[in-house]
C-alpha cells in the first residue's frame, strides 16, 4: 500500500544513492564485515530457548564474541510487519515448517551463503537449500500417563487412541488440523504411505468419533505434557521433547512413537536483516554437529546434522525421533500439502470445532 | 483590577508562551488531538485501506458471505452478551455495599477487586484450572461428599471462559457503578421512605434510575472490552471456544492474509462503535428522564 506517492526527481536519487551503497557494499566484501555487539535470535521460548541457550548461543558468544540475544515466540506475522516496514529487529528466526514455506514464496527472506553454512553432512536432499535452513526434527506422537495405563498396556497406534472402550479416559490434541488429519486418517486405517493427499472428508469423518473425549484442544507446547500431568487427559499428542522434559522431571508418562508425525525444525533470515552476515555464520554454528548433539541431550530434538548422533548420550538415543527403532514407525509429515491446503484446512477446522 | 482577574492574569503569565492568550485552549485541545490522530486514527485508517486492497470489496464479502466468520462473531457476540450480564449482577451489590461501607473497607474491597489486574493471565488461568479443573479442589470436595459421582467440567468449556473472562472485567463495572452511586443524595431514598414507598419502590423508582448512567456506562465497558478478548478464551475455553479475535490471530500470524484479517477488524470495530452509540444514546435519555 503506498500512501505518499514519491516524486520521480526523487526516486532518481534514491536510486543513485541505492547503487552508490550496494558499490560500498561489494567494496566491503572481501574483509569481514564490523561484528556489533549483538545479534538477535527469535525462537519459541520456554525448554527449548533454554536449550538453545546451552548449546548454540553459548557456542557462538564463544567463537565470536558477540553477544545473542533472545525474543520469542515464533511469529510469521510479525516476520511479514519487519520486513515490510524494514524495521527489522531480528537477526535469525525460527519458523513453523509451512510457514517458512509461504514466507519464501512471498520473499521475505534472506538467502543461505552457503560459503558460511556448510550442509555437507547433511543428507542428501537437504543439501542445496536455498532459504530455509534446516537444523533439525522433532515430532507429534502420542503419549500416554502410565498411572491410567502400566507401560506396555497403553495405546499403541491412532486406532487405540481412537478406542474409548479398551483405553477409556479423557484425551487431549493440538488445536490446529496439522497432524490431527493424517492421525484420524492412520486410525481409520489408512497406510502410512497413503496418507497422503489427505482425504478431508474422510478425516473429518473420523475425527467426529473422537470429538466428544477431548476435553482440552492444547494451544502451547508446554500446555499439552501439563495436561497428563494435571490428570486432565489420560492420553493425547505433543511434541516428543516436551514429554521427553517432563518425563525428565519425573512424570508418569510415556512415549509412543509408532504412527507419530515427524517433521524438520527451520530457521530463516529475514531479508534485509541488518548483521545478516552474523547470522549466517549463527546458523554455520548451528549445522555444528557437536553443538546439534549438545542440544539433543537437552530437549531430544535431534540435529539434521548426520555426524551429530555420535555426541549425543547412549542412554538417550531412544527418545530421538532419529534412533533406528523410532524413525521407520513414523510418517512424514508433507508440508507442501499443509503450504497448499493450511488456510482452507484451518477454517474448515475453526467450522468442525464449533459444530455441534 | 478585581482579584479574579488577577488571579487569572498570574495563570497566563505562569503559562507556556504559545498557550497564552485567545489560542491557549485550541493549542491545548490539539495535543490530544494530534496523539490520538497519529496513534490512533492513522493506524485504523491504514487498516481499512489494507481490507480494501486492490480496490474491491472481496475481503468484505468472503467475512459477511462465509458461515464460518458469522458464526463466531454471533457467538463471539453471545459470550460478551453472557459476560456482560453475568458482571452486571455481580457488580450492582458489591458496589452497592462499597459505597456503604466505611473508608478502611472501601480500600480493602478496592484491593481485592483490582487483584485480578495486577495478576499475570497465566497464573490466573492456571489458578482456575487448579480450583475448577476435573481433579480440581471443587470437583474433588465434591466427590468427597458424594454430590457427585463424575466430575463437573467446570473448565475448557463455554463456562470456563466466561468465569475467567468475568473475573478479570469485573472491576470495569464495578467502578462507573460505585462512583454513580457516590453521587445518589441519599436525603432522596429518605424522603421517599418517608412518603410511605416500600423499600423495593425506593430502589426501583429512585435509586436504579439515578445509578442507571453508572450501570450503562459500565455495560458499554464491559461489553466492547469482551468483544476483543483473545488469551482467556483460548486457555480456559479448551480450544472449543472460538471468538473472533482467535480467527482474526491466526489470519495475521499464521496465513499472513493481512487484507482479510484488516476486513474483519474492521467488521469488528464498526459494530462495536455502533453499540457504544446505541448505549450512549440510551444513557443520555435515562438521565434526562
Amino acid at each position: 500500500m503506498v500512501l505518499l506517492r514519491v516524486p520521480s526527481r526523487v526516486k532518481a536519487g534514491l536510486f543513485f544513492l541505492g547503487n552508490a551503497m550496494l558499490g560500498t557494499a561489494a567494496a566491503a566484501q572481501a574483509q569481514e564485515p564490523p561484528k556489533p555487539p549483538q545479534i538477535v535470535f527469535n525462537d519459541s521460548g520456554g525448554d527449548m530457548q533454554k536449550a538453545m541457550r546451552d548449546s548454540f548461543y553459548n557456542e557462538f558468544e564463544k567463537r565470536f564474541g558477540i553477544r545473542v540475544v533472545t525474543t520469542s515466540p515464533v511469529d510469521a506475522g510479525k516476520l511479514k510487519a519487519m520486513v515490510e516496514s524494514g524495521n527489522i529487529e531480528w537477526t535469525v528466526t525460527e519458523i513453523g515448517p509451512e510457514e517458512a514455506m509461504l514466507a519464501e514464496k512471498e520473499g521475505l527472506l534472506e538467502p543461505l551463503d552457503h560459503k558460511i553454512i556448510d550442509l555437507s553432512d547433511y543428507p542428501k536432499h537437504l543439501q542445496d537449500r536455498k532459504y530455509i535452513m534446516p537444523k533439525g526434527v522433532y515430532t507429534t506422537v502420542m503419549g500416554y500417563s502410565t498411572d491410567a495405563f502400566p507401560a506396555g498396556k497403553g495405546p499403541t497406534s491412532w486406532a487405540d487412541f481412537w478406542d474409548v472402550k479398551k483405553f477409556p479416559g479423557p484425551r487431549t490434541l493440538r488445536d490446529s488440523p496439522i497432524d490431527n488429519l493424517e492421525f484420524a486418517l492412520l486410525a481409520d486405517g489408512v497406510a502410512p504411505d497413503k496418507v497422503y493427499p489427505i482425504d478431508v472428508a474422510r478425516a473429518f469423518k473420523k475425527l467426529d468419533e473422537i470429538k466428544p473425549h477431548i476435553t482440552v484442544w492444547w494451544k502451547t507446547g508446554a500446555q499439552s505434557a501439563q495436561l497428563l500431568v494435571d490428570k486432565e487427559a489420560v492420553m493425547g499428542s505433543a511434541w516428543n521433547g516436551r514429554y521427553f522434559v517432563a518425563i525428565k522431571n519425573g512424570a508418569p508418562l510415556k512415549i509412543e512413537w509408532n504412527q507419530g508425525m515427524i517433521k524438520e525444525s527451520a530457521f530463516v533470515i529475514p531479508k534485509g536483516a541488518k548483521d545478516a552476515y552474523w547470522g549466517q555464520k549463527m546458523l554455520a554454528v548451528i549445522t555444528d554437529a557437536k553443538a546439534q548433539g549438545i542440544y539433543a541431550n537437552i530437549i531430544t530434538y535431534p540435529g539434521l546434522n548426520l555426524k551429530s548422533m555420535e555426541y549425543v548420550k547412549p542412554e538417550l538415543q531412544t527418545f530421538m525421533p532419529t534412533h533406528p527403532d523410532n524413525l521407520p514407525k513414523q510418517v512424514w509429515t508433507d508440508a507442501k500439502w499443509w503450504l497448499d491446503n493450511g488456510k482452507d484446512m484451518n477454517e474448515r477446522w475453526s467450522k468442525w470445532i464449533l459444530a455441534k | 483590577m478585581p482579584a479574579s482577574a488577577q488571579i487569572a492574569e498570574r495563570r497566563q503569565s505562569r503559562m507556556i508562551p504559545v498557550l497564552r492568550g485567545e489560542q491557549g485552549p485550541v493549542m491545548v485541545g490539539l495535543l490530544p488531538v494530534a496523539f490520538l490522530g497519529l496513534l490512533f486514527l492513522l493506524p485504523v485508517l491504514r487498516l481499512f485501506l489494507l481490507s480494501v486492497e486492490g480496490g474491491t470489496l472481496a475481503h468484505f464479502d468472503k467475512a459477511i458471505t462465509s458461515d464460518l466468520y458469522l458464526t463466531v462473531f454471533i457467538e463471539t457476540f453471545r459470550i460478551a452478551a453472557i459476560v456482560t450480564c453475568c458482571s452486571l449482577l455481580m457488580a450492582y451489590p458489591v458496589a452497592y455495599v462499597l459505597s456503604t461501607a466505611s473508608p478502611r473497607w472501601v480500600l480493602i474491597g478496592l484491593v481485592f477487586l483490582m487483584l485480578p489486574f495486577w495478576t499475570s493471565i497465566l497464573v490466573r488461568t492456571y489458578a482456575w484450572m487448579i480450583l475448577l479443573g476435573r481433579n480440581g479442589v471443587l470437583n474433588q470436595a465434591l466427590l468427597g461428599a458424594g454430590v457427585i459421582k463424575q466430575p463437573v467440567a467446570l473448565i475448557f468449556n463455554t463456562t470456563g471462559v466466561v468465569i475467567g473472562m468475568v473475573h478479570v472485567l469485573l472491576p470495569y463495572m464495578v467502578f462507573p457503578i460505585y462512583s454513580a452511586m457516590l453521587r445518589v443524595n441519599r436525603d432522596l431514598l429518605l424522603a421517599a421512605e418517608g412518603l410511605g414507598a416500600s423499600g423495593w419502590s425506593v430502589f426501583r423508582r429512585i435509586f436504579l434510575p439515578l445509578t442507571m448512567p453508572g450501570v450503562i456506562a459500565g455495560t458499554a465497558l464491559v461489553f466492547i472490552l469482551s468483544l476483543g478478548f483473545y488469551i482467556t478464551p483460548a486457555l480456559l475455553g479448551g480450544g472449543k471456544v472460538i471468538m473472533i479475535a482467535v480467527l482474526i490471530e491466526q489470519q495475521v500470524r499464521q496465513f499472513l492474509e493481512w487484507g482479510f484479517a484488516a476486513a474483519l477488524s474492521c467488521l469488528l470495530l464498526v459494530i462495536a462503535v455502533l453499540f457504544y452509540v446505541l448505549l450512549n444514546r440510551l444513557g443520555r435519555r435515562e438521565t434526562i428522564a
